[in-house]
């Protein structure tokens, strides 16, 4: 077996779609000695794997569901208290501004940051000579620490010495007092997440544009298309699949907006900036309230799920 | 970790399937110039703070209580850095986050391939329920699991104090324990493994079990040298998620000598917020690694982005 080919990866096999799994052989009684021994080296091969993957994750989420129900200071055992976890965090004015607080980033991080992505990939996709350059500008913010990234937009954003003042000053505009200011505070965290997320969002489109036929835009131009035309008409429509995989990781991902928030408001000025995984946070371990902490994250937990799963109806529907 | 991720969607979609680069339209002449000058002010707006950054971390104190500021540091402060790490143990802390991310994603790659291995390669009863298992808990946020994990630890029986029950002490908190165990895998890490073993032809593994080779021995010597790119891929994902993350070693640790560069920059600025050089010093410090890392690895990098969305 020295002699294995180095180049079979490229089967010619469609690639895997990810879900199917092969059935095992029928008539189970019939195994040879060396089946049964690849089956047993086959559990052992996944057991470290189960073990992990089932103590915290698997468990951690059936005890979230089952805290979410109880009153829980860690201290003491929990006492389970019904949906008044649920019906307390509805009636709290900050943990229903936190939603608003979230969906409102997520308005302006995902669909709009989406929009400034795919124009930022159609321009990269020009055969420009610069393109590698600029790729890696625009993704740069991406792979690096939403809390050391943080700490610069906090210097940026300083009301007395910041860049952010300066520059406005510089073209005659006021300055503002930013993350200490109820009207900015949001904004100002909202541009954050939007400048860092704009990378991944682009590199995915990128990929999806590569795949567009050239042909069919050979065809539209042919028939006299202008570029925005062919824009509208064949990138667009093409780019579909490509929008609903970013639409799902970045709500995802805003969604579960902490570092910067710790960071550049801890939640204020007078809660404009915190959000729902802020609230689980404060709930849990500056409070101690572990069992509201748990209901707040099934909050935000049945949010995503739902927005998952609109989104994806709506994807199939349109096919 | 913060790794949240439909990767499920993401392989299934055309989007991820790697083509040959078409560049469909070449822009010329004038159009070209304005592209250009639209993209450079984009990558600016991204870069600046980068750069500030760095200018900030070499200014004096008294440069930088001027407004409107300078840009480029009137006396470069190198001196800075050395400060830096006088004012706090910020070599400590990135010693510590290099351990913790390199731990991780040794533990990764070593288990996330046996398991994908497995997963993808060999029939054994209960797989597909396995499989399914793992694919629920991709979809899980990392706010719906972390109180219960962080009670894990916490109750951690027969450690840091605890009798058999959990009760007493205080676990696994503030030890590398909790800072290493339970980020060391992930599901999503493999649901990549078992798409890139799945993605290999079966004959070589038939020829292999017919010359009498144990499944250990075609996952080690036949399968794996084949997916090395994919190994990378997983591996520079798996460090850059672990070294960025943040609140579960702000939750876990309270002691200075287990502090994370994250949490070491966080803690420093809430004591000494006005010392903005240092600070950026230590920004640039918890930054260099990725971003270096990156410029380095972009290969693969941006093939695990785009077949699977991190943050």
């Amino acid at each position: 077996m020295t002699t294995t080919d180095r180049h079979p990866v490229q089967s010619d096999s469609a690639p895997p779609t990810g879900m199917s799994v092969k059935k095992l052989p029928k008539r189970a009684g019939h195994i040879s000695i060396a089946e049964k021994r690849r089956r047993r080296a086959g559990w052992l091969m996944i057991t470290p794997s189960v073990i992990h993957v089932g103590l915290w994750t698997a468990i951690p989420v059936l005890a979230t569901f089952y805290l979410s129900f109880t009153d829980y200071n860690i201290f003491d055992a929990p006492n389970w208290i019904w949906l008044d976890n649920y019906i307390e965090m509805f009636q709290d004015p900050v943990f229903v501004q936190s939603i608003w607080n979230t969906i409102w980033y997520t308005f302006w991080t995902v669909p709009v940051a989406m929009a400034v992505a795919v124009v930022v990939a159609v321009l990269l996709n020009q055969g420009l000579k610069m393109q590698k350059f600029y790729r890696t500008a625009f993704f740069v913010p991406q792979v690096t620490a939403t809390v050391a990234i943080a700490m610069v937009w906090l210097w940026i954003f300083n009301p007395q010495y910041g860049l952010l003042n300066a520059a406005l000053e510089s073209i005659g505009l006021p300055g503002q007092a930013w993350l200490v200011d109820p009207t900015w505070a949001l904004p100002s965290v909202i541009l954050v997440g939007a400048w860092q997320g704009i990378g991944i969002k682009m590199l995915i489109y990128i990929a999806a544009l590569q795949n567009i036929d050239e042909s069919l835009y050979e065809a539209a131009s042919l028939d006299g298309a202008s570029s925005i035309r062919k824009f509208f008409s064949i990138t667009v429509p093409m780019l579909k699949p490509a929008t609903f995989f970013v639409f799902i990781i970045s709500i995802i991902g805003a969604f579960q907006v902490f570092d910067q928030i710790y960071v550049l408001t801890d939640g204020g000025p007078a809660n404009a900036t915190t959000m729902m995984t802020y609230e689980v946070y404060r709930s849990a371990f500056q409070e101690f309230r572990m069992g509201m902490a748990a209901a707040q994250s099934v909050v935000l937990f049945a949010f995503l799920l739902f927005v998952t799963l609109i989104s994806r109806r709506a994807t199939k529907e349109e096919d | 970790m913060t790794v949240n991720t439909v990767r499920a969607a993401a392989i299934a979609s055309p989007a991820t399937r790697k083509g040959p680069k078409r560049w469909y339209h070449h822009a010329t002449g004038r159009q070209a110039a304005l592209i250009n000058v639209l993209l450079t002010i984009g990558a600016v707006t991204m870069l600046v703070p980068f750069v500030w950054m760095v200018l900030t971390s070499l200014k004096s104190p008294a440069e930088l209580a001027q407004f409107p500021p300078t840009v480029l540091p009137q006396e470069w402060m190198f001196s800075n850095y050395a400060a830096t790490l006088d004012a706090a143990p910020f070599g400590t802390y990135f010693r510590n986050s290099l351990i913790i991310a390199s731990t991780h994603t040794i533990i990764t790659i070593a288990l996330g391939s046996l398991a994908g291995y497995a997963l993808a390669r060999v029939y054994f009863r209960g797989r597909e329920a396995i499989f399914l298992a793992f694919v629920a808990m991709l979809m899980i946020p990392t706010y719906t699991k972390i109180v219960p994990q962080f009670l894990l630890v916490k109750f951690m029986p027969l450690f840091g104090g605890n009798d058999i029950f959990g009760q007493g002490g205080i676990g696994w908190l503030n030890s590398w324990w909790a800072l290493i165990i339970p980020g060391g895998l992930s599901a999503s890490a493999i649901f990549l493994f078992r798409q890139f073993y799945l993605s290999l032809p079966k004959d070589l593994e038939e020829a292999a079990r017919l010359d009498g080779l144990g499944e250990f021995r075609i996952y080690a010597q036949i399968y794996t040298p084949l997916i090395k790119p994919a190994i990378a891929t997983v591996g520079l994902l798996t460090f850059q998620d672990s070294w960025n993350n943040f609140l579960w070693p702000l939750l876990v640790t309270t002691s200075a000598d287990l502090r994370v560069i994250q949490v070491g920059l966080a803690v420093f600025q809430q004591l000494d917020n006005t010392q903005w050089q240092y600070l950026m010093a230590g920004t640039t410090m918890a930054t260099v690694p990725m971003v270096l890392l990156f410029i380095f690895a972009q290969k693969y990098f941006i093939q695990g982005f785009t077949n699977a969305g991190i943050k």
